[in-house]
């Protein structure tokens, strides 16, 4: 797919200096940078599209976005999923406006063309007014995007042709995913359906809360400890033992005490469980690992995924415009769980992080008063401070990626905005640097690599 | 359906507990939590589950573990919530938000304990936010009221948000 735009105006340094640790605001709120941002970085990303458990037959699909492209991502009867846009070739109308379910068919409510899941023009309406010169029928399907790949469960699109294939484009950050996706035998799934709602702001102050902002959760979500806690806030954060990993603009912020976010959730039981498959967790993604999940985390998949791993909220920041962005949350668990502890975790998730939750209700607010003031002509010139922590970056054996000592820290936020930079001004995505040099290139299964690597 | 012989319902049981809805709103309206809280029975459950928009004709099953919901609470994890509120520290709600709920469309009919009942009725909430955004969540309630020594209290609430998005970030309001 061509993208036209590309090559056009690639002065966007002029809005960040990250060695120096600042933002212009202007990303959060101009127009024109937004409209730049769908074609450079939504249209040519791998973007998150559905989960593999979310499709378990032919013929059951969902509805999702592609930045502001709507899709269909739909399972085929010979097992694999396509994914093409939601818009009618004859005149451009949504042919499904349903969020999920299973069909044969999709048709369009103005003229009835009729797609079958695969996208392709299998009947209109009062078929005989077409000359058989008329309509090529084979050309005439639902476009379908470039590629589409899955990793462990997570299926992603790309309207792009060319640049990095999937595994590459996740690169060294499966080492990490894989404690969200492979921490037990049987992957993951996506249980009790799609929380949808919307938020007046920018869709990356999301993704960045959610990449390296563990410093808001003790003030913002004071309350939220409180109440959970008997009264007690959150205790500090052990600086020396916990991190910040960032690779090509996916960033994972942590602890290794291994127990904090699961003591968020709220669930007894659950923590149980881990507890119970820890060993075996060791065994199958080595030590660190095993220490690092359950800790007080949270992670983004650039551009626009991230989740809590061990509480097991896992949400899309879908961009609408520059002010205001639709979140998707859904909730992750492992297969294998026993049914009562996928059923605790979906209750503690909704009571944490559902819109509902006693964590999620004070959050939006903040994104939202931190887009719109930027309305302000003289305010939306003014800096914004991303120094946090801009000294402590450090080398370790059996972390990868670009890997920052202490939570409290901007150091994931800084490497999602130099990605951001990276593709903004990048023409050709094969010419976008590696940020830091891949360690695990060639390696297909991160288990493969028991923790440790020498360097 | 219109029902043709509805059960009868006393006229002054209609009264009370229409005067009680309204009456809950304006407790919830102005923030008096603890006094809303001493109207719900011990094992009061309050539900609201997601909803997704499928096609009529779609007749696969829905999810059967963990069917989403976005509200399953009891007596303690509602008290949670005030407590919570009550803490001080919940800035989104300092200045307090504006908040206004219309009930309408009461209808009581017989449940099948003899001294509860049935009452079905519509909530508009507004919201007036940080700098004045105004928002509005409607939903359908259907209720269990039962009748006990402190006359009515609320045994069960089942909530239908008529929103496929919610239109807001967050629904920190009671239905």
């Amino acid at each position: 797919m061509r993208i036209e735009r590309i090559g056009r105006e690639p002065e966007f340094s002029q809005y960040m200096d990250l060695k120096e640790g600042w933002l212009d605001r202007r990303i959060f709120s101009d127009a024109e940078i937004y409209e730049e941002e769908l074609y450079r970085i939504f249209a040519r990303s791998w973007l998150f599209v559905a989960h593999e458990s979310q499709l378990p037959k032919a013929g059951d699909f969902l509805t999702t976005h592609m930045g502001e492209d709507a899709v269909i991502v739909a399972r085929q009867p010979d097992g694999s999923i396509k994914v093409f846009l939601n818009s009618c070739p004859h005149r451009g109308n949504k042919v499904c406006f349903a969020d999920a379910g299973n069909t044969r068919r999709f048709v369009c409510n103005y003229h009835g063309w009729a797609f079958d899941t695969g996208g392709e023009l299998k009947g209109m309406h009062e078929e005989y007014c077409y000359d058989e010169i008329d309509i090529d029928r084979k050309k005439n399907g639902l476009k379908q995007v470039a590629r589409v790949a899955g990793y462990k469960g997570l299926v992603f699109a790309t309207f792009a042709e060319d640049g990095p294939s999937l595994d590459a484009w996740l690169g060294d950050f499966r080492w990490y995913l894989d404690m969200l996706l492979d921490n037990e035998e049987g992957g993951t799934e996506l249980i009790g359906g799609c929380i949808k709602s919307v938020i007046n702001a920018n869709w990356k102050f999301g993704v960045e809360n959610f990449i390296g902002d563990a410093y808001h959760a003790g003030w913002t979500h004071d309350s939220g400890c409180r109440s959970m806690n008997n009264g007690e806030p959150f205790p500090p954060v052990d600086m020396e033992n916990s991190y910040h990993a960032s690779v090509n603009g996916h960033g994972w912020e942590f602890g290794t005490e291994g127990v904090g976010d699961l003591f968020l959730l709220g669930r007894p039981k659950v923590m149980e469980y881990y507890e119970r498959i820890r060993p075996k967790m060791a065994q199958r993604l080595g030590e660190m690992r095993s220490q690092i999940f359950g800790s007080v985390a949270s992670a983004s998949i650039f551009p626009n995924v991230s989740f809590l791993p061990g509480i097991s909220t896992f949400r899309q920041w879908q961009p609408k415009g520059p002010m205001e962005f639709e979140l998707k949350t859904w909730v992750i668990v492992n297969k294998a769980m026993p049914d009562d502890i996928k059923d605790e975790i979906t209750k503690g998730v909704m009571q944490t992080f559902g819109p509902g939750g006693t964590f999620e209700m004070d959050d939006g607010e903040n994104w939202s008063n931190c887009t719109t003031v930027n309305r302000g002509v003289v305010t939306r010139h003014e800096r914004l401070h991303y120094r946090c922590g801009i000294s402590r970056q450090i080398e370790h054996d059996t972390l990868p990626g670009i890997v920052y000592r202490g939570q409290y820290n901007d150091a994931n936020q800084r490497g999602f905005y130099q990605r951001w930079l990276d593709m903004m001004e990048a023409d050709k995505l094969d010419a976008m640097p590696e940020r830091p040099e891949p360690r695990l290139t060639g390696v297909s299964e991160t288990r493969d690599v028991p923790g440790l690597f020498a360097l | 359906m219109l029902e043709m012989n509805p059960a009868p319902v006393l006229v002054e049981d209609m009264i009370a507990l229409t005067q009680r809805l309204y009456h809950e709103a304006r407790l919830l309206d102005a923030e008096r939590f603890e006094d809303w809280l001493e109207l719900l029975c011990d094992d009061v459950t309050y539900r609201m589950d997601l909803k997704r928009r499928r096609f009529r004709a779609d007749r696969s099953p829905p999810a059967a573990v963990g069917a989403g919901v976005v509200f399953n609470e009891n007596f303690a994890r509602l008290k949670l919530r005030i407590d919570r509120l009550r803490s001080g520290y919940v800035w989104a709600e300092d200045p307090p938000n504006f908040v206004r709920r219309v009930i309408s469309n009461v209808e009581i009919e017989p449940a099948d304990a003899e001294n509860e009942v049935i009452v079905h009725s519509v909530i508009v909430i507004h919201r007036n936010r940080i700098d004045g955004l105004a928002r509005q969540f409607t939903a359908g309630r259907t209720d269990r009221w039962r009748h006990g020594t402190q006359g009515w209290c609320l045994a069960a609430r089942d909530i239908a948000l008529d929103h496929a998005v919610l239109p807001d970030s967050n629904i920190n309001v009671f239905f």
